[in-house]
């Protein structure tokens, strides 16, 4: 099990605030990797950092088996270097199908001219077909995504992600406004692609981070505070004083 | 007017002259009939001495005299000799006045009196005896007027007394005047170099025009061209044909216009030379149809000179051996080289004196550039820059403001008065309509940009029209009271007008208004709020909707304010408006969106930046503008936020 | 795909339109329309062609460009310097055909420059120029000139991020920069007198106006047909989805893995040239083109032209243009009649700009999807 991204004394400062201090991590492929922590904390900066978003004052981003540098690349580079990335609200395209919006996600050449020629496969349909099975929008495929429930459009963006076929996962709070059932389904969709994928999942809620069962990484103001199992975390007592608050 | 004004001089002068003792008894008249004789047919060589003998009296009245007297406009009277002016020189019977108290003693036929007509060189001579008056009067304004006299048409004459002028004057800004002019007669009259040298020195530093144009005189080159260089030339360059200075077709030309080449015949002149030799329909046996290339030309005109039809045309190789076998030069009109060397370096030593001046004057210039821009977008840094509301209507208030003071400026006559009542009613003006804007327009978009952009525009448009619809489309005054009319000059170089350094006051006024009301009061605290968080804002007790009115009521309201002020120098038309809005928006894009200290520098940066590239190339305001322009779109590539830049999660996407 | 079915009935419309105008034209029908309303009428289907590139730009990849009407003049003085050219270079040949030596090739160039540059003093070719006296050079930078420009200032401004207003700024001081080089006399163009006698075309001097009118106004409706194709076609696909996707999130497509700035860049320049083409296609029917005609407010137009028919719908942008454009023509050309209040007579040429101002806030406020969106209305109507 070799690391697939290694992200090393990352540092970052916006106006004279620290969002991001000395910050390490690693995941391995495949893995599901929770992580945690209250806000402003840096969860969000931390995937900026990792997506290309924004650039840190020092600090490295190693990614792969031959471990190169992703910070001189662009948010798309790193994109088609097989990071996938969804938001914490989500956003997905809603003036277009939910069967366009998979297409556009589709893993294949990403220049303009491939796009102007791009023809649909026989391919193409069966694995549109897969993942709106495995997010189950197989009904909604026609239908405007902006009329989606906002789990529905969760689901959606989740399903973009998969179509990108990436090996890294960074999922931005994913059962935020999801009923109890949709939670349900989400959680063992995400276990799933942990088989086969590195995932990384930042959330707030307690019950579904443990339903998730999974390694934590807990982060304050900046820089890691405890990584471990979620039992082992909540034992922490700086993690208890910061984040359980007291 | 320039009769009135001589009188002017004389009765000024005649005021102040000191009379000696003994000339108090005696009348002009009496004086003058002495010397009636001389007065009366006077000659160049001896009228000096009757002017001195004259103004040895020092009788007040005299100058009056001596003035009419050059003019022509003196008479004696035939019967006894009398001295007199006339009334009016057409009427029928004249009118006779006394040359002193000036009173009507009597009539006279045309033919009884004689007018005295001193010929050219007595006139002047006359002359020089009045600027010893003038340079004497009391009124500064006079003795400067005799200076520029001087100045203008040098006599050797005048040199004692300019002389001893200078020592005796007290005022600086004659005083100025003097020590240039004494040396320019010094260097014209004097007859030993190193005196004129020495005068030359005396102008080192001095970076008046008239210095400098003193030594340009002196610098004043012929260009010329010999075989060998001509011994007694004082020369200043010797030119090689093809270089900058002089490019071998000028170089040639000179030859021939010297009559030492034979010239060459340009095209159209070998044609000419071909019509004329036409035979047959051939010119030198080549057919007049096919003469339609320059070969065909060639030989066509080569067979008219074997044939001595034609002159031949120098070759190439001819017209750079006459290039070659002669010399070209520029040389001094003034003979003396000590001299023409000091004036080099005394002028060069001037001239970068002249380029430091220059520099401070571009710099105000630049800075009261600047003013201007500031002016315009400081509004928008308020509407555009804090709530981020594209207002293309913006120009069209700075316009309403200017018009506003138009109107204001028709009803009260008094301009400082007019002004002072514009200033505040164009901020009410342009506030109102600000606010009847935001209340009914902007407020719906304040998510849609861009949308934002064209309903203002549309706005923008329609004032546009309704303006020009009231006013008409031609420029309406809007004229500054007299105090702003003129100009702070410090020296011939720098100098800017007062109504550019009222604009920078009214601009730093404005800058640091703003920025009180911005961060130090609390509309200023709650405008921040509301612009950054507005549904916080109003959870705190904010009414966003008032604030957002507010503030582009105090935005736009600004704009009038501003256009008062640009009003006033620039011209009052319903599109002036358009003028000022890219421009404005710029400002505000490169100083910085979000502060109003971001668009005082962007404004500095876009004021200096456009004076520097007009000091590069002077003649095209228009180049300026456009390399202005592609500088800014530069500018954005490297700093997108601006000079003063909002960093981080804060700022936004 | 359902937006593709604005295509034929488009094209229906567009050809049934060309049809009754060359039944109705001088040359060819019945004459119930000038040569000049003609013209007019070709016009704005140029004006039509530029408000299509434009809601390619705007309405479907989200870039408020104010810069567009700037390649419409280039690609206007693009085909202006050739016809200028050609036709000058006729007029002087003629002139010079009297001489008793036939002129040679430099004295014919020469003369010719002297008359094209008297006007602002010059007597020399500038080198923008050169290629004026090839018409394929010529059709050649009509394309590249705008492209060129729109590519390597897109370049420039995607690549450092400028988005939404600031973009606009950015485009409107390009236009500006380019209107104010343009206004001087010594850069090449003619200053302020910009180029004129555009309708002449060289070597045609036999043919009437009335036929070349009717001609270019077919050449227009051609050029905007086929452009409404091809623009149709490429929206249709997956590009279209990128495009709109970029309008709507332009993260989410970085986050794709997808070179936003290269689409953005693509979308640019290739409006940009259709802009040129349209230019080039207007100007000789239009007769002169100065620098006016490239300030930025003329860019502003456009934008407003497809506000008002519908951004983001290929027709409501053909709309916008024509119905705008021509209203316009109507109004100021003091075609109709000035209603009289007694005492205030209403002189529409006067007052259609405050009209045309306020409706651009109307169309903004209440109608965000503009003409184009009523037509959704019905059509959508019909089917249910």
């Amino acid at each position: 099990m070799s690391s697939l991204l290694e992200v090393q004394g990352i540092s970052v400062t916006f106006d004279g605030f620290k969002a991001i201090n000395d910050l390490s991590f690693e995941i391995s492929l495949p893995e599901l990797r929770a992580i945690i922590g209250p806000n402003g904390a840096g969860k969000t900066t931390f995937m900026d950092i990792v997506t290309g978003k924004t650039r840190p004052d020092e600090g490295t981003v190693r990614w792969g088996d031959l471990g190169r540098s992703l910070l001189t690349k662009s948010e798309a580079q790193i994109a088609q270097e097989g990071i996938g990335r969804k938001f914490q609200r989500p956003t997905v395209f809603e003036d277009q199908t939910v069967w366009d919006n998979l297409r556009v996600a589709l893993k294949k050449p990403r220049g303009p001219v491939s796009a102007i020629f791009d023809r649909v496969t026989e391919t193409d349909r069966t694995r549109i077909a897969d993942i709106a099975a495995e997010i189950g929008l197989t009904d909604r495929l026609s239908d405007m995504a902006s009329i989606l429930s906002h789990g529905q459009k969760q689901w959606l963006e989740i399903g973009m992600l998969l179509a990108q076929d990436p090996k890294l996962l960074l999922v931005d709070e994913p059962a935020a406004g999801m009923t109890s059932e949709e939670r349900e389904h989400t959680t063992t969709l995400l276990k799933r692609l942990a088989e086969t994928h590195a995932v990384v999942v930042v959330e707030h809620d307690m019950e579904f981070v443990r339903r998730l069962d999974c390694r934590v990484t807990v982060l304050h103001e900046g820089s890691v505070l405890a990584e471990g199992s979620l039992d082992h975390v909540m034992k922490d007592e700086r993690v208890i004083d910061v984040y359980l608050g007291r | 007017m320039q009769h009135l004004l001589r009188i002017a001089i004389i009765v000024a002068i005649s005021l102040f002259l000191t009379p000696a003792a003994q000339a108090q008894d005696l009348s002009l008249q009496d004086i003058l009939q002495d010397h009636a004789e001389q007065i009366a047919d006077p000659s160049r060589r001896t009228v000096g001495e009757t002017l001195d003998a004259l103004v040895a009296t020092g009788h007040p009245d005299l100058p009056g005299f001596l003035t009419r007297w050059q003019s022509r406009e003196a008479y004696q009277r035939d019967a006894d000799g009398f001295f007199v002016y006339v009334e009016d020189e057409d009427a029928d019977p004249l009118v006779l006045l006394d040359i002193s108290t000036g009173e009507a003693i009597g009539t006279a036929g045309s033919r009884e009196i004689t007018q005295l007509r001193p010929n050219g060189g007595v006139r002047r001579v006359i002359g020089g005896a009045l600027v010893q008056f003038q340079l004497g009067a009391d009124d500064p304004a006079i003795r400067l007027e005799a200076l520029d006299a001087i100045a203008d048409d040098p006599e050797e004459s005048y040199l004692p007394l300019v002389e001893a002028r200078l020592e005796a004057e007290e005022d600086p800004a004659i005083r100025a005047r003097l020590e240039v002019v004494l040396p320019g007669l010094i260097i014209a009259f004097a007859e030993d170099d190193q005196t004129r040298v020495d005068a030359i020195r005396t102008l080192d530093g001095n970076v008046s025009l008239d210095a400098r144009a003193t030594l340009n005189r002196i610098l004043s080159t012929r260009r010329g061209v010999a075989e060998a260089l001509p011994e007694e030339a004082n020369i200043a360059a010797i030119l090689e044909p093809g270089s900058p200075a002089l490019s071998r077709d000028d170089a040639y030309d000179m030859l021939v216009q010297s009559d030492l080449a034979p010239p060459l015949i340009s095209r159209a002149e070998q044609r000419d030379v071909l019509a004329a030799n036409i035979v047959d329909g051939r010119v030198g046996g080549v057919p007049v149809a096919t003469l339609n290339s320059e070969e065909a030309r060639d030989t066509a005109y080569a067979a008219l000179v074997d044939a001595d039809l034609a002159e031949p045309i120098p070759t190439s190789a001819e017209v750079d051996a006459a290039l070659a076998a002669h010399t070209f030069f520029d040389a001094y009109s003034e003979p003396s080289a000590a001299v023409t060397r000091a004036a080099r370096t005394t002028l060069d030593s001037i001239e970068s004196r002249v380029g430091v001046y220059r520099f401070l004057d571009l710099s105000l210039d630049g800075i009261s550039l600047a003013s201007i821009y500031f002016l315009a977008a400081i509004g928008l840094a308020i509407t555009f820059g804090v709530m981020g509301v594209i207002n293309m209507a913006h120009g069209e208030f700075i316009m309403i403001g200017a018009y506003t003071g138009y109107v204001v400026q028709t009803l009260i006559a008094d301009y400082t008065l007019s002004i002072a009542v514009a200033l505040p009613l164009a901020f009410l003006v342009t506030f109102a309509l600000g606010v009847l804007m935001e209340r009914s327009v902007i407020r719906w978009l304040y998510h849609r940009p861009l949308e934002t952009l064209l309903a203002t525009f549309g706005i923008s448009i329609a004032l546009q029209q309704i303006i020009r619809q009231i006013f008409g489309t031609q420029a309406r005054p809007f004229t500054p009271p007299d105090w702003l009319a003129g100009a702070v000059t410090v020296n011939d170089v720098i100098s800017i007008s007062s109504i550019r350094i009222a604009i920078f006051i009214l601009g730093v006024i404005f800058f640091v208004l703003l920025w009180l009301i911005l961060n130090r009061t609390r509309l200023g605290l709650e405008v921040r709020a509301v612009t950054q968080n507005p549904a916080m804002a109003a959870s705190m007790g904010i009414n966003p909707d008032r604030i957002n009115m507010m503030t582009f009521g105090l935005g736009s309201g600004i704009a009038g304010v501003a256009g008062v002020a640009i009003g006033l120098f620039a011209q009052v038309t319903p599109d002036m408006g358009a003028n000022y809005i890219v421009q404005s928006f710029m400002t505000v894009v490169v100083g910085g969106v979000g502060n109003i200290f971001g668009t005082l520098i962007g404004a500095g940066m876009i004021g200096s930046l456009q004076k520097a590239i007009e000091w590069l190339n002077p003649t095209n305001t228009l180049a300026a503008q456009t390399y202005m322009i592609l500088f800014v779109i530069l500018f954005i590539q490297f700093r997108p936020r601006g000079i003063i830049a909002l960093r981080g999660r804060a700022a936004g996407d | 795909m359902t937006r593709n079915r604005s295509v034929p009935i488009f094209i229906a419309i567009l050809a049934a339109f060309a049809l009754g105008v060359t039944v109705m034209s001088e040359a060819y029908g019945t004459g119930a329309i000038s040569v000049s309303f003609t013209k007019v009428l070709g016009m704005t289907l140029c004006l039509c062609l530029a408000a299509l590139a434009m809601d390619l730009v705007w309405g479907y990849c989200g870039i408020l460009s104010l810069g567009h009407f700037a390649f419409f003049g280039l690609g206007g003085y693009g085909i202006g310097m050739w016809l200028m050219t050609a036709r000058t270079e006729a007029v002087v040949r003629a002139n010079l055909a009297n001489q008793v030596i036939p002129p040679t090739e430099a004295e014919v160039s020469d003369a010719t420059a002297l008359q094209i540059f008297s006007v602002v003093g010059g007597e020399d070719w500038p080198w923008m120029w050169a290629a004026s006296d090839s018409l394929f050079l010529s059709l050649v930078l009509i394309v590249l000139v705008p492209g060129l420009l729109a590519l390597v200032f897109g370049w420039l401004a995607f690549r450092s991020r400028v988005t939404g207003v600031y973009l606009s700024i950015l485009t409107q001081a390009m236009t500006l920069a380019l209107s104010l080089y343009l206004f001087q006399n010594d850069t090449g163009l003619r200053g302020n007198n910009g180029l004129s006698g555009l309708q002449n075309i060289p070597g045609a001097e036999a043919i009437g106006q009335d036929r070349i009118s009717i001609w270019f106004f077919w050449a227009s409706a051609a050029a905007l047909g086929l452009t409404y194709i091809g623009a149709a076609w490429l929206v249709s696909g997956k590009f279209g989805n990128i495009v709109r996707g970029i309008r709507d999130d332009e993260q989410r497509v970085r986050f794709l893995g997808y070179k936003v700035e290269a689409y953005k860049l693509f979308v640019f320049t290739l409006t940009g040239m259709i802009c040129g083409i349209a230019g080039a296609l207007y100007y000789p029917q239009a007769g002169i083109i100065n620098p006016d005609e490239i300030a930025p407010i003329a860019s502003i137009y456009l934008a407003v032209w497809v506000a008002i028919g519908g951004r983001g719908r290929l027709y409501g942008a053909v709309i916008g243009a024509a119905v705008v454009s021509l209203l316009s023509t109507y109004f100021t050309g003091g075609r109709a009649p000035d209603i009289n209040l007694g005492l205030f007579a209403i002189e529409w040429v006067d007052w259609w700009p405050v009209l045309l101002g306020l409706g651009f806030v109307l169309v903004t406020l209440f109608a965000p999807k503009g003409l184009g969106g009523l037509v959704d209305y019905f059509v959508r109507k019909d089917r249910t």
